[in-house]
């Protein structure tokens, strides 16, 4: 069973590689050592924390897009090019397929990440910055998310159109930044029926904030990476939830696509 | 007697199609039976239903009605699907891939060992003649190396059924004799062989029974000596230095002429025996090159039973 998963998400690892999908990392690189570069002669004994800072945010702002943009046509191009037609019939369950190819685009997005992450270090060193370990811990949470929103993608394209799942899969990411904002908001409406809707939103939609490193709200302290960075416990937890929310779009996916005529 | 590999009752399969969720009848009632060791062939014009009722036998479409058996199992079973090859219409492969690799991959999912794997693409790869490419990537393949590498994928399990969806389409005339060849070879193997297309001459020549779809529906089931008719259609003859008279003297008796050169083509309708024309013939000094008695061709029935069924169509829609 694992051994069918595998090869399918082998498979989808070895098609983004040589679809050139992980060239626009030599892009992201370049942008982060110019920019750095530039941003560095701007500020005044600032240039370590402008480079984490721009560093972490287009790492995390490339991936996120990149997971919206491959996964709402991971399925969806198997359907498009009617590869679908010569896998389905092979004894595979239709969600082992569905698995396959999320945990093929996991791998593609980890090793991007991983390789984003080298290339922000090297900067780093070459600013002659100390590498510090909430660096690596900021890394994780960033992956994490991308698992999350790549989750979310997937759930839509097992039943609709990639513009229609982008669009989807893109609202899901903001309102999943801005959660403990639709609480803090459906706290203070005054309309009971607003604020049961705010509420039921901010429920439902994964909570990305949890994730976004830069931010604030994480565990109810303050989250930088120059303040009190949450420890490796924090980012366990935050794994935990990140699973969940996976397992759960990865369910109604596997439903929605093993009801689906392959016409 | 031996239990049927496919048993299809009464299947029905209805989309629902556009913004409109409009109703498209795709299969209305379809019934065979495939039994082992035989090549049947499903056979029907252009949106008979041949490729829908291959789709609900491959667990891609489900039915909408109608009982499905393949190979003692549900559709859909995997038990059923590790027994079984299908070569999908128009076939798409992942063109990253070269032909060795996608053979690798496919026999991956039957469970197959890596280097297991790769022996048994590597022997596909020789028996349908693509040794030479068996490293270029798909997406430099021609249309008929595509089809090959198909039919190579529905064979990678050394299925019990293999379900082959128009499988001689984009190949040239070589490439169709060994299509036909291998066909054969799996019957010899003992396989079952569930053939659709529309090339009826190819599925003559290789089918023990046929079914014919007429717009969803199966019309004609059976063995092929029984759905031709055994009485000959017509006879041709060739004619070489046939005079004028003579020419005038067979137009005579009603008979078709086409003239080529020295030679000239008489066709006589009808199963009796053309002895008054020999006879005529020779009387007027002309040689008999050739006497060709024409049969009922599968292509006969088929066009036969789709013109017959659409005057029935006609007849119920002017009823109403």
């Amino acid at each position: 069973m694992i051994g069918r998963i595998l090869t399918i998400g082998l498979n989808t690892f070895r098609e983004a590689i040589r679809n050139k999908i992980l060239y626009s990392l030599l892009f992201f690189a370049v942008l982060v050592i110019v920019g750095s570069l530039a941003f560095g002669a701007l500020s005044v004994h600032e240039e370590v924390r402008l480079t984490t800072d721009l560093g972490l945010a287009g790492m995390s702002l490339f991936s996120i897009l990149i997971a919206i943009f491959v996964g709402v046509n991971l399925v969806y191009k198997e359907l498009e090019r009617k590869t679908i037609y010569s896998l389905i019939p092979k004894p595979i369950h239709r969600y082992q397929f569905v698995v396959g190819k999320f945990l093929g685009m996991v791998l593609t997005l980890g090793v991007q990440v991983a390789i984003m992450g080298a290339v922000l270090q090297l900067v780093l060193l070459l600013q002659d910055a100390e590498l510090s370990g909430a660096l690596y811990r900021m890394m994780a949470l960033i992956f994490l998310e991308v698992i999350v929103v790549t989750a979310v993608a997937v759930l839509f394209s097992s039943f609709s159109t990639p513009f229609l799942s982008g669009l989807f899969t893109l609202g899901i990411f903001l309102i999943g930044r801005s959660v403990p904002d639709l609480r803090r908001i459906s706290r203070k409406l005054k309309s009971p029926a607003a604020a049961l809707l705010l509420d039921g939103v901010a429920r439902v939609v994964p909570n990305l904030r949890l994730f976004y490193a830069t931010g604030s709200d994480a565990g109810g302290g303050h989250v930088t990476v120059h303040g009190l960075f949450p420890d490796w416990s924090y980012v366990a937890s935050a794994g935990g939830y990140a699973l969940l929310c996976v397992a759960i779009a990865l369910m109604l996916a596997s439903l929605f696509f093993s009801r689906r005529d392959f016409i | 007697m031996s239990r049927p590999v496919l048993v299809v009752e009464r299947l029905a399969k209805t989309y629902a199609v556009g913004f409109l969720r409009k109703k498209v009848h795709a299969v209305v009632d379809v019934s065979l039976s495939v039994e082992p060791g035989e090549i049947f062939g499903l056979l029907g014009p252009n949106g008979a239903g041949k490729t829908t009722t291959l789709k609900v036998l491959m667990g891609l479409v489900r039915p909408s009605a109608g009982r499905v058996e393949l190979l003692g199992q549900p559709v859909g079973s995997l038990e059923a699907k590790r027994r079984l090859g299908y070569l999908p219409e128009s076939p798409y492969f992942y063109d990253y891939l070269t032909g060795r690799e996608l053979l690798v991959f496919m026999a991956k999912l039957f469970g197959l060992p890596r280097r297991e794997a790769r022996r048994r693409a590597d022997a596909l790869l020789e028996q349908v003649g693509l040794a030479q490419a068996a490293d270029l990537a798909l997406r430099r393949y021609s249309k008929g190396m595509l089809q090959r590498v198909g039919v190579a994928q529905a064979l990678v399990n050394d299925p019990e059924l293999v379900i082959l969806d128009e499988p001689m389409t984009g190949l040239d005339p070589l490439g169709r004799k060994d299509l036909r060849e291998l066909i054969a070879s799996l019957r010899q193997a003992g396989k079952t062989v569930l053939l659709s297309s529309h090339i009826l001459s190819d599925v003559e020549l290789l089918a023990d029974r046929v079914a014919i779809l007429v717009r969803g529906r199966s019309v004609d089931v059976g063995p092929l000596p029984e759905l031709l008719d055994a009485r000959t259609l017509s006879t041709e003859l060739v004619l070489t230095g046939a005079s004028a008279e003579l020419l005038a003297a067979i137009a005579e008796l009603g008979h078709t002429v086409r003239r080529s050169g020295d030679r000239v083509q008489v066709t006589v309708t009808g199963s009796d025996a053309p002895d008054a024309l020999v006879d005529l013939c020779r009387k007027h000094g002309a040689s008999i090159a050739e006497v060709a008695p024409r049969k009922e061709s599968l292509e006969d029935v088929v066009v036969k039973r789709v013109r017959a069924e659409g005057e029935q169509r006609e007849r119920a829609e002017a009823a109403r």
